[in-house]
């Protein structure tokens, strides 16, 4: 249903375009107008049919994978962006797990003393993330780290090299967020009824927090993970810019610069699939954490 | 509000508007026996690698990105208000209709609608404050809708509907006034994310030309220049990092995330 309604967007959006994509292509072509020549092409590229026919034909061509050429590299939008997808994906896929993998230690001590050291350190890393833009701390790395220590080559170094900073960079604006929403949840539930009772059985503060409060937490947490998730292929756009590597949203952001916007509608259809696949997984994970929400 | 937090958005408020009115130098002007010059009397901050005056670039930028702020706030404020207090006024599957759009605007991720918005019109500066501005009409037209529906249980609005007064001043003279100071604080606590928005789009292009001496735009063509004068890069990175931290810090009490009630 989201699927269609994307592919209906991404069609619109074409048709919004200004222009003539006949006189388009024979501007391009180079070739003299005529009302022949034009007539043929509509003909020929179903212009002459209804919308809804017209939308037919394209997610026809969408389905069968004949999604055309790039107008700015002449290769084929399928094999663009299936060189271009891993990238990003890798990137932001691999940023955000290393930023999860950081938060649950962070976030848990960070609860457990509340105002402490850890706590104060994930609320300054939170008011930076949401103030300091990541392009702006991307170049400051590459300052430092290639042009001042000289510890890496984030452009020419082999492809490890030059994911990590970006990699590095996504998880550090990954964790204050999957850390505080931890720890919020946390706190909620160390005041619950169930967690009090543990604690009065005995149970230390740590064993109570690490068994009764962190299930449910960590079921909070993913909400926050999955929103994340849903935007990563975007959320690498100005990393991708600064570190010149060649992921979706460059592709995307030089296509739109060239005025290739097929380019652009296949983007938007491959972003709404990708959040769709992940709040289905996301619900199958929720299931999994927390019972209480299975429906 | 603290007075001293009161100062600070004074300050930072008065800088990016400065730039509206001078600035030392003309930010296009180039002068390449300049180029590259340290800061000192003349050039306050120095100059680019086209010996233009970095201080008046990043004045120009400043006001630049007050007026797309405005734009923003005012935008998605008036966009949100309209969805959501009709929604609350009319109400049944209209609403319902209303509320699923501002759902599915909150989720639009803002560079996808820029690249919409810059196919369809162009690299103009609004594309980015109009795809800004979409994305927060969403929250706000959702958390419009839930204060006016539930000003519009009060016994008063039964008694304007039955002096039968009209929908437009109803909705003016009695509900927004309700809604208002809280929408107002949240599209307040937005402007600090929007600097940050709207460097980000500029530095992909898509807040106008690339050339044009936003802050986003800057970084993006002296980025280049990382290596052989990184300090190029300090100001306009400043710049954002000042403007967004203050902004956020004063206007945005969830931050800070100090709330240990819980």
């Amino acid at each position: 249903m989201i699927l269609v309604g994307a592919s209906l967007v991404a069609f619109a959006v074409l048709h919004a375009m200004p222009g003539d994509p006949v006189e388009t292509e024979l501007l391009a072509w180079g070739l003299p107008r005529s009302d022949e020549g034009v007539a043929f092409l509509r003909r020929e590229w179903g212009l002459d049919r209804s919308w809804l026919a017209q939308y037919g034909l394209w997610l026809d061509r969408l389905v069968s994978g004949d999604w055309g050429r790039s107008i700015r590299t002449g290769r084929s939008l399928l094999d663009e962006f299936g060189d271009a997808l891993p990238i990003s994906l890798v990137m932001g896929c691999g940023g955000l797990l290393i930023g999860l993998v950081m938060a649950l230690p962070l976030g848990f001590f960070a609860a457990q003393r509340p105002g402490g050291v850890i706590d104060q350190v994930t609320r300054s890393l939170s008011v930076i993330s949401q103030s300091v833009p990541l392009f702006c701390l991307a170049l400051a790395a590459i300052w430092l780290f290639a042009a001042e220590l000289r510890l890496i080559r984030p452009f020419t170094g082999p492809a490890f090299e030059r994911l990590l900073l970006p990699t590095l960079l996504i998880a550090l604006y990954a964790v204050p967020r999957f850390s505080r929403v931890y720890r919020r949840e946390l706190l909620l539930a160390i005041n619950s009824p169930y967690c009090k009772f543990a604690l009065a059985k005995g149970l230390s503060p740590r064993a109570v927090l690490w068994r009764h409060a962190h299930p449910v937490a960590s079921a909070a947490m993913l909400a926050a993970v999955v929103s994340e998730c849903g935007w990563v292929i975007g959320g690498t756009a100005t990393a991708e810019v600064v570190f010149s590597l060649p992921g979706v949203s460059l592709f995307v952001v030089q296509s739109v610069g060239v005025r290739d916007y097929f380019v652009l509608q296949f983007y938007i259809v491959i972003m709404a699939a990708w959040m769709l696949a992940i709040g289905q997984a996301a619900d199958a994970a929720r299931a999994w954490l927390d019972p209480r929400t299975a429906p | 509000m603290t007075a001293a937090r009161i100062l600070m958005l004074a300050a930072i408020a008065a800088v990016l508007a400065l730039g509206s009115v001078w600035q030392p130098f003309d930010p296009e002007a180039i002068d390449i026996a300049a180029a590259l010059a340290p800061p000192g009397s003349r050039h306050w901050l120095g100059t680019d690698h086209l010996g233009r005056d970095i201080l008046s670039r990043i004045l120009v930028g400043g006001w630049r990105t007050l007026t797309v702020l405005a734009a923003v706030a005012a935008l998605s404020f008036a966009l949100g208000a309209v969805i959501g207090t009709s929604a609350a006024l009319i109400g049944g599957g209209v609403a319902e209709l209303l509320m699923r759009f501002a759902e599915f605007l909150a989720v639009l991720p803002s560079l996808v609608v820029a690249l919409v918005i810059t196919a369809i019109i162009g690299f103009t500066p609004a594309t980015a404050g109009l795809a800004l501005a979409i994305g927060h009409a969403g929250p706000f037209a959702l958390m419009a809708y839930g204060l006016a529906r539930r000003t519009v249980a009060e016994p008063y609005i039964e008694a304007a509907r039955l002096l039968h007064i009209g929908r437009p001043r109803l909705v003016l003279r009695h509900i927004l006034p309700n809604c208002w100071p809280t929408l107002a604080a949240y599209v307040a606590a937005d402007l600090g994310r929007n600097v940050v928005g709207y460097a980000g789009l500029a530095f992909l292009g898509l807040g106008g030309a690339i050339s044009s001496p936003d802050w986003g735009s800057m970084l993006y063509e002296y980025r280049s220049h990382l290596f052989d004068a990184p300090s190029l890069m300090l100001w306009p990175g400043a710049a954002i990092a000042v403007t967004a931290t203050v902004l956020n810090l004063t206007l945005d009490p969830t931050v800070a995330d100090t709330d240990d009630t819980a």
